[in-house]
């Protein structure tokens, strides 16, 4: 067995040991209403089970990142797969320090459920390792990301936080307009979350299936010098914009796309990429009916009762000390250290890359959140909303940018 | 500090309107420009001609100029030289200097093709085509027309026949 | 309306204070009293320099940039014109298309108003830039409107503060002690000065401060940013700045204009990688990866007769450096970057040699350049006069040979042979270099049609080592910009300030004991958490037991 399969294999294992730590924090939380129990002594034991069980997680991954660096000859954050797995990892060490400093066992129950979607997320791109080009080979690479991925990793525990805060104080009860629009609000963001879930289930089941259609698109519909084929992984629901069908197996007796991308949706594999927005609402939308069934309530009204025992001060503390501890990892790696290395790759340190502007937009998101909590006296709800959406800046600027702007940072294999 | 608070103030808000007036100013009337135009000054020049002699624009100052720029590889530049030829007659002792800026042949070529044609106005050498870099120039012919001010009132891409020549010359010579 | 800013302690307070100065007791809030809410301990309750009774233009506009919340409301217009500039791709993307057509045809009618609304060159257009200088503008007047009265504030602290000042800190702790109270004051300060206080006492009162210079991490970053910003900006005044991109083959020594530079490509090397450096998954994809991109490249300087176009400049080696992406060329701050590269294997010479057809005899060979030949060359008996040249050999109307363009893509060389067996004013012979060249325009079939050579010589390659080829054409980019010391100054000058500020935090523990009951007030700039555990750890020490949480007066003002 060479390094790349055992890299694989810790890759594996530090995934199901995350998805172990996640049951036991749950077993944490909901085992201190367990009959014949002292709540805090179970609280204790059972948050020192989970806390270990993720520390053996974090060191699986970490040996993953080892043997495919070994392996590899780079630090594996080249491409969309490695470094979606490495801001995993980076989530669980923010994760780490924070639970360190205020010994929270509820944020365990949080932030492992957002770095074992992240890691899943990371699988649907192609795993193989890839040489570096030229303007990779620098040791600002390993720099830079690793730096960047750690800031936005506290932005992540950040938003958790600001989550959980918002959990704890809304009013669910609440009539007026406020209470109301804050409870779908906050609904709405539980309900994207599970789209990415749904996405992700979709991308695996299909993949596991082995399921395959190709089209191909005539050279004046994609505007290039000759006809390109587009081959989807999962049943198509919408076709390449004047393309013809050139196989496709067959799923629940459908064989043939039901819509065609509209002729101004434009860029690579246009077609492609709405089929999968598709296919992640529809899944999505499904998993959310049926948990709604399930619990026949909204996700966050279910969810709120766990958080019962936490102080909602505490969480808004935590929220802020996540970012303003990942503030200035954020403003070295993303930004100085970024144009340190852009200034010697390319001979100027800024370029109005749409990358560059979206970790600016980052930046300035999260210093606004500071100066409207520190001069403007932004605390609690307000912030904590603050924290959400600034995790969707942060977000959009790791992956939405590649997926849909790119530029001079479009990795290789996110198409 | 309370004493000096509205002179500080005052200074602190006159800079900054200069200084962001000046990065406001540099975005919108744009930096340095890619190729001069109409109005512009000409970019210096310090080249040999065929005649052994260094051509610079000091040297012209105070003389309309038409400079060309040709090549012999060009068609166009070879058809206009006869109508260059013939202004440059009729126009030198009117302080109207015609320069024909080669760009990038040997001296051989070039030796060749003023013998061919009897060409007479100074010819200059542009070997590492440096100075059609700075003029801007992308199609050959192109044609700078420069007045005794030394501003450039016209530039003509293509090629020039001999009575839009003598319009333009005529021009240039009563252009102040 | 003038107010009276006189506290009662006897302070008088400028305009604005919402804490007095000295004692600390809270101002103008006379209906709540003993209200029990939080105080606003941002900048210790000083008033802001701008806060004045009687306010002019320059007061007002001066007020205006003082503001957090303009700063706030200038980067929520910032970073939403940002978001509008990566919408679509940039003009500065591009650079051969017209912009004008370019957004219609690509992204129709909506790339049109795009274009139109100017936010195809967001990043350049005056609104963008006045936003930052605006931006700039709040960040000089911010923090010169707070940090001066914050170091007052700071600088020249009481130690015993008004009892409400310490009843409405957020850590609060009151309680009954059974000793003597100075005593007890005396007794607290070695705990407090293990945990890394400074610690004053005055009578029954005691101040313990640490960290104080977290309070300025602010202005720090603010300070570094202007810095940064003003590096940018003087970045544009001329002979700072210069960004060109120019070709530069193999081989030879070429200037580098408005420069005395002259750079030489003396190799340059393109690396792939072989299979065996790639994953399994990955070589199956069958795609080719680039390595290494290299120019091995020579720095002159000119020395001498360096604008003088009749005489050869004198060259001075000044720096040799093997140029890769990632690591440039750097002398004296004259950069050169590896941007692109061309294959073009285009001859530089070639050493053909003069044989004799009839005979096989050898006369010699002479070294023929592309660029700028020698007119003369003597082989043996033989002497070759070229008489013309055609880089991209063809044939006008008139059946006339020509150059088609100025590009050495067909280079041939018509000569006047004289010498033994020759006629007297010599025949004529025309040479092509390259070999297929010579069939595809017959040169045998022209040079019988010259004549004059009778047949008799040919100018022949004898082996590959006698051509010169310049096999790649590498693009630098030259680089010259002068403010960057300037701009990683600002930029280190605003990590530092992030660091003093984030990572560490002004704490202050205000005590005073009166009539056997001591009370304790706590401030710090942030992580409460870690605040309340240290008060309650230093309370253990004193021998009072309290929980944390319940030191916390409630709010939530970090």
């Amino acid at each position: 067995m060479n390094l790349l399969e055992v890299s694989k294999q810790a890759f594996v294992i530090a995934f199901l040991l995350y998805c172990v730590a996640f049951c036991f924090y749950v077993v944490t939380i909901t085992g201190k209403t367990w009959k014949n129990r002292d709540p805090k002594q179970h609280e204790r034991k059972w948050g020192k089970i989970s806390f270990v069980t993720t520390l053996l997680g974090l060191l699986s991954h970490l040996v993953y990142v080892a043997t495919r660096w070994a392996w590899s000859g780079h630090i594996p954050v080249s491409n969309m797969y490695e470094f979606m797995t490495f801001l995993s990892l980076m989530i669980i060490v923010a994760f780490t320090i924070v639970y360190l400093i205020y010994r929270k066992e509820l944020v365990g129950l949080f932030a492992l459920p957002l770095a074992i979607v992240v890691m899943a997320y990371a699988a649907v791109f192609p795993r193989d390792v890839q040489p570096l080009i030229p303007s990779l080979r620098s040791i600002w690479l390993y720099i830079h990301v690793t730096l960047a991925a750690a800031g936005d990793a506290f932005f992540a525990v950040g938003f958790i936080a600001g989550l959980m805060c918002l959990l704890r104080t809304i009013d669910f009860k609440g009539t007026d307009k406020s209470a109301r629009r804050q409870k779908l609000w906050l609904e709405i963001t539980f309900y994207s979350i599970i789209i990415v879930v749904g996405f992700i289930v979709s991308v695996f089941a299909f993949r596991a299936s082995g399921y395959e259609a190709v089209f191909t698109q005539s050279a004046e519909a994609t505007e290039q010098s000759s006809g390109t084929k587009e081959v989807y992984n999962l049943p198509p629901i919408v076709a390449p914009y004047e393309s013809q069908l050139e196989s496709a197996d067959s799923f629940l007796g459908m064989s043939k796309p039901l819509v065609e991308v509209p002729s101004w949706f434009k860029g690579v594999n246009a077609g492609r990429k709405s089929n999968t927005i598709v296919w992640a609402l529809i899944t999505g939308t499904l998993l959310y009916g049926v948990l709604r069934l399930v619990l026949r309530k909204p996700l966050s009204e279910a969810l709120a009762p766990a958080l019962k025992g936490m102080d909602a001060d505490d969480l808004d503390e935590i929220s802020y000390r996540a970012i303003a501890i990942g503030f200035p990892v954020f403003t070295l790696g993303a930004l100085v250290f970024a144009m340190i290395w852009a200034q010697q790759a390319w001979g100027r340190f800024w370029g109005w890359d749409p990358k560059e502007v979206w970790a600016l937009i980052t930046w300035l998101f999260y210093s606004v959140y500071l100066h409207l909590r520190l001069s403007r006296g932004f605390h609690g709800r307000k912030a904590s909303w603050l924290a959400v959406l600034g995790f969707l800046v942060v977000m959009f600027t790791l992956v939405g940018v590649n997926l849909i702007i790119a530029g001079l940072h479009s990795y290789a294999g996110t198409d | 500090m309370g004493r000096a608070r509205r002179p500080v103030q005052i200074i602190i808000l006159t800079l900054i309107v200069i200084l962001g007036g000046y990065a406001i100013g540099t975005a919108v009337f744009g930096g340095e420009k890619a190729r001069p135009e109409n109005g512009d000054s000409p970019p210096a020049f310090n080249l040999r001609g065929l005649d052994g002699q260094v051509h610079n624009l000091e040297k012209y100052e105070g003389k309309a100029l038409v400079i060309n720029f040709w090549a012999t590889w060009c068609t166009y530049c070879v058809n206009e030289m006869p109508a260059l030829q013939t202004q440059w007659e009729k126009w030198q002792d009117q302080d109207v200097v015609i320069l024909g800026i080669n760009t990038g042949e040997d001296d051989l070529t070039v030796k060749n093709f003023v013998k061919q044609t009897g060409v007479d106005f100074p010819i200059l050498f542009d070997k590492k085509k440096e100075i059609v870099g700075k003029y801007g120039v992308v199609p050959m012919p192109t044609t700078f027309f420069v007045n005794k001010n030394g501003k450039i009132t016209s530039i003509v891409q293509g090629e020039l026949d001999l009575k839009t020549l003598d319009k333009q010359i005529d021009r240039l010579v009563k252009s102040r | 309306m003038i107010k009276n800013t006189k506290c009662e302690c006897g302070h008088q307070n400028p305009v604005g204070t919402v804490l007095c100065e000295a004692c600390g007791k809270p101002q103008f809030e006379e209906k709540m009293e003993n209200s029990g809410e939080l105080l606003e301990m941002r900048y210790d309750g000083v008033a802001r320099r701008s806060q004045r009774a009687n306010p002019n233009f320059i007061d007002k506009v001066w007020n205006f940039f003082s503001s957090v919340k303009v700063a706030v409301y200038l980067i929520i217009i910032t970073l939403v014109g940002a978001m509008l500039g990566t919408v679509f791709t940039q003009e500065t993307m591009f650079v051969t298309i017209n912009p004008e057509t370019y957004y219609k045809t690509k992204y129709g009618t909506i790339g049109h108003i795009y274009y139109k609304l100017g936010l195809s060159d967001t990043f350049n257009s005056w609104w963008f830039i006045l936003l930052l200088v605006m931006i700039g503008a709040s960040l000089v007047i911010c923090s010169l409107d707070r940090v001066l009265p914050l170091y007052r504030a700071l600088s020249k602290q009481k130690i015993r503060k008004h009892m409400q000042f310490l009843t409405r800190q957020r850590v609060v702790y009151q309680g009954p002690i059974h000793e003597n109270s100075a005593a007890w004051i005396e007794r607290a300060v070695t705990p407090l000065k293990k945990k890394g206080y400074r610690v004053h006492t005055e009578g029954g009162a005691l101040l313990a401060e640490k960290q104080r210079f977290s309070r300025w991490g602010p202005y720090v970053i603010h300070i570094g940013l202007i810095v940064f910003l003003l590096a940018v900006l003087f970045r544009g005044l001329p002979g700072l700045h210069m960004d060109e991109h120019y070709w530069f083959p193999e081989g030879e020594i070429t200037p580098i204009p408005d420069t005395h530079f002259y750079l030489k490509n003396e190799k340059f090397t393109v690396e792939y990688y072989t299979e065996d450096e790639m994953s399994e998954d990955f070589k199956d994809q069958g795609k080719v990866v680039p390595k290494l991109f290299e120019t091995k490249a020579v720095l002159y300087q000119c020395v001498a007769r360096c604008d003088d176009p009749l005489a050869e400049p004198e060259l001075k080696e000044v720096h040799r450096h093997n140029i890769q992406v990632n690591d440039p060329l750097n002398y004296k701050g004259f950069q050169a970057y590896q941007f692109s590269f061309e294959n073009i294997s285009e001859l530089r010479s070639v050493q053909p040699t003069l044989v004799d057809k009839e005979t096989g005899e050898v006369y010699g060979k002479f070294k023929l350049t592309m660029n700028d030949p020698d007119t003369e060359y003597q082989v043996g008996p033989y002497k070759l006069v070229l008489k013309d040249k055609y880089m991209d050999f063809g044939l006008d109307e008139q059946k006339r040979p020509i150059s088609k363009s100025g590009e050495p893509n067909a280079p041939a060389f018509l000569f006047t042979i004289t010498g033994p067996g020759l006629p007297e004013d010599g025949g004529q012979y025309i040479y092509f270099p390259y070999l297929q060249q010579q069939q595809y325009y017959g040169q045998d079939q022209l040079n019988q049609r010259l004549g004059g050579t009778n047949n008799k010589l040919e100018l022949d390659l004898a082996a590959m080592t006698d051509v010169d080829i310049i096999e790649y054409n590498s693009y630098l980019n030259i680089r010259v910009d002068r403010v960057m010391p300037f701009v990683w100054t600002g930029l280190g000058i605003v990590m530092i300030g992030l660091i003093m500020g984030f990572y560490w935090q002004h704490r202050r523990i205000w005590l005073r004991v009166d009539d056997g009951i001591v009370t304790l007030g706590g401030h710090t700039t942030k992580n409460w958490f870690g605040m309340r555990r240290e008060v309650s750890s230093f309370l253990q020490g004193m021998g009072i037991e309290v929980d944390e949480k319940s030191l916390d007066n409630g709010g939530n003002r970090s």
